[in-house]
């Protein structure tokens, strides 16, 4: 049988072995505008930004098997309540809080079974800047929400450093092009594992940025537009 | 919840939310809202829809603001006839259907797979329909980016499709202007090779006179008809300023008659 102890020790065994596997990921940033919601990141073959519904999107570093599982299951929660309620019943609070989080505490708790490793941010859209709403979401289940802007990344200092940047460049109003600058330095700036002024190589070798964005100001039924840099 | 899918075949949307594909026979003698004519006509550079205001039970009209066109993403536009309360639920049915689909597989359903979603949610729909109840009748039209085409397709209330090609009406007054369809093109030329202001004015005209030859038809005066145009860059009303011009050019030529 399990002591107290153990546990304890288990627990934070798997949390040592979940951050030493994110730490190497590619960070994401996302960022309010005017113009709509932008995630922002590098990736090499596979996607990394993904639209969940109407208003919803996600990108998260971690297992690719993982991702995809925590992907589908958003997906699959914010199609079941946008049938059975309505399109604009579905917020990023109650997917995040009620479909993901739950499972998410208790597969970590849970040390007969593998956990999940993943670092998650998820952006609403809604009708100014200063509503849309940024949640992040880790391995053990905890959830924070982010007004302008958000970032995650491998480690805490690189999001620290990352979200310092922003809070002296960013500005509701900023043109997209001026924010895609923006976030491409952020990211710049989270990649920079060892803080020594330049992005991991590792991190930039064969990699190209990923934009996920939400048009704020589109008529058409799907808002989503997913593009790639050079 | 969160754990691992092995089985990877794409979930039908119909399973997730537990949407019944196949409806018991409905208990005879409750008289539903219908909406009544619509029609799909092919102009250069993509496909108008119209459809007349008036949805009726019985002999009672019960609304004259009925929102017939609905947009199921943004190449694929249905204009409904019948059951109002079968059709728009089924209409949200396949809007989720396919925006479920895109985002869990990332690609779009293709053109056959979205028409074959409705001929099965109409086979669904039978047992109550043959009861004479919740029958309903879709004209989609849709922008085939695969290959670059439009397509307008009509359906029997069985779920059976037709392709239309340039033209798809359904509702009462639809087969009193299947006739005047093929009058106008054979004497001003195929419609996908006509301008938008001229094809507007030619499917007002046929909305009128479905409406003078069918009861259940409401007319142009009343309240302007639904509009709506779908192109390659997507779907949008027809503008009302364009909309107000074309019905005062075709209520004067109907004055001629009287």
């Amino acid at each position: 049988m399990l002591s107290p102890y153990d546990w304890q020790e288990s627990v934070s065994q798997r949390a040592q072995y979940i951050e030493n596997r994110l730490k190497g990921g590619s960070p994401i940033v996302g960022l309010a505008i005017e113009e709509g919601t932008l995630l922002y990141t590098y990736r090499r073959h596979v996607r990394k930004i993904y639209e969940i519904y109407d208003r919803l999107m996600f990108s998260a570093i971690g297992q690719q098997a993982d991702v995809e599982a925590m992907r589908v299951t958003a997906i699959d929660f914010a199609h079941q309540e946008g049938f059975a309620r309505s399109e604009s019943d579905v917020t990023i609070g109650r997917v995040v809080g009620f479909a993901l989080s739950s499972p998410l505490k208790r597969a970590f708790g849970d040390v007969t079974t593998a956990p999940f490793v993943i670092h998650a941010l998820f952006a609403e859209m809604a009708d100014a800047p200063k509503n849309d709403l940024f949640m992040t979401l880790v391995y053990d289940g905890d959830f924070t929400a982010h007004r302008n802007y958000a970032v995650a990344a491998g480690t805490l200092d690189a999001e620290k450093r990352m979200a310092e940047l922003l809070k002296a460049e960013y500005r509701a109003d900023m043109p997209q092009a001026e924010a895609l600058k923006l976030a491409d330095k952020v990211w710049r700036v989270g990649a920079d594992l060892d803080a020594n002024g330049e992005p991991d190589p590792e991190l930039l070798e064969g990699s190209h940025p990923e934009i996920g964005f939400l048009d704020r100001a589109s008529n058409r039924e799907r808002r989503f537009v997913l593009r790639e840099g050079r | 919840m969160l754990s691992a899918r092995m089985n990877t075949a794409p979930k039908s949307f119909a399973d997730l939310v537990g949407f019944p594909q196949s409806l018991g026979p409905a208990k005879p003698g409750i008289a539903d809202t219908h909406g009544t004519t619509v029609l799909a006509v092919r102009f250069e550079g993509g496909i108008l829809n119209l459809g007349d205001r008036r949805a009726t039970a019985g002999n009672y009209i019960m609304y004259d603001r009925a929102e017939k066109v609905l947009a199921l993403d943004d190449s694929t536009l249905v204009a409904i006839s019948g059951s109002f309360a079968r059709s728009v639920e089924i209409a949200r049915y396949l809007k989720h259907t396919f925006k479920y689909y895109a985002r869990t597989q990332l690609q779009e359903l293709s053109l056959s797979g979205k028409l074959m979603e409705v001929t099965r949610a109409l086979a669904g729909n039978l047992s109550m329909a043959a009861e004479g109840i919740g029958i309903f009748v879709p004209v989609v039209s849709a922008y085939d980016s695969s290959n670059d085409s439009f397509g307008i397709y009509m359906y029997d209330a069985m779920g059976a499709k037709f392709d239309g090609g340039d033209f798809g009406a359904a509702g009462s007054g639809s087969e009193r202007v299947r006739g005047v369809f093929d009058y106008i093109q054979r004497e001003k030329g195929a419609f996908e090779k006509r301008p938008l202001k001229d094809v507007l004015c030619d499917g007002l005209t046929m909305l009128d006179i479905a409406a003078q030859l069918d009861a259940a038809t409401g007319g142009l005066e009343h309240a302007p008809p639904i509009a709506k145009v779908l192109t390659k860059d997507g779907i949008s009303d027809v503008a009302p300023k364009d909309l107000k011009e074309a019905i005062q050019t075709v209520s004067k030529n109907a004055g001629g008659r009287k």
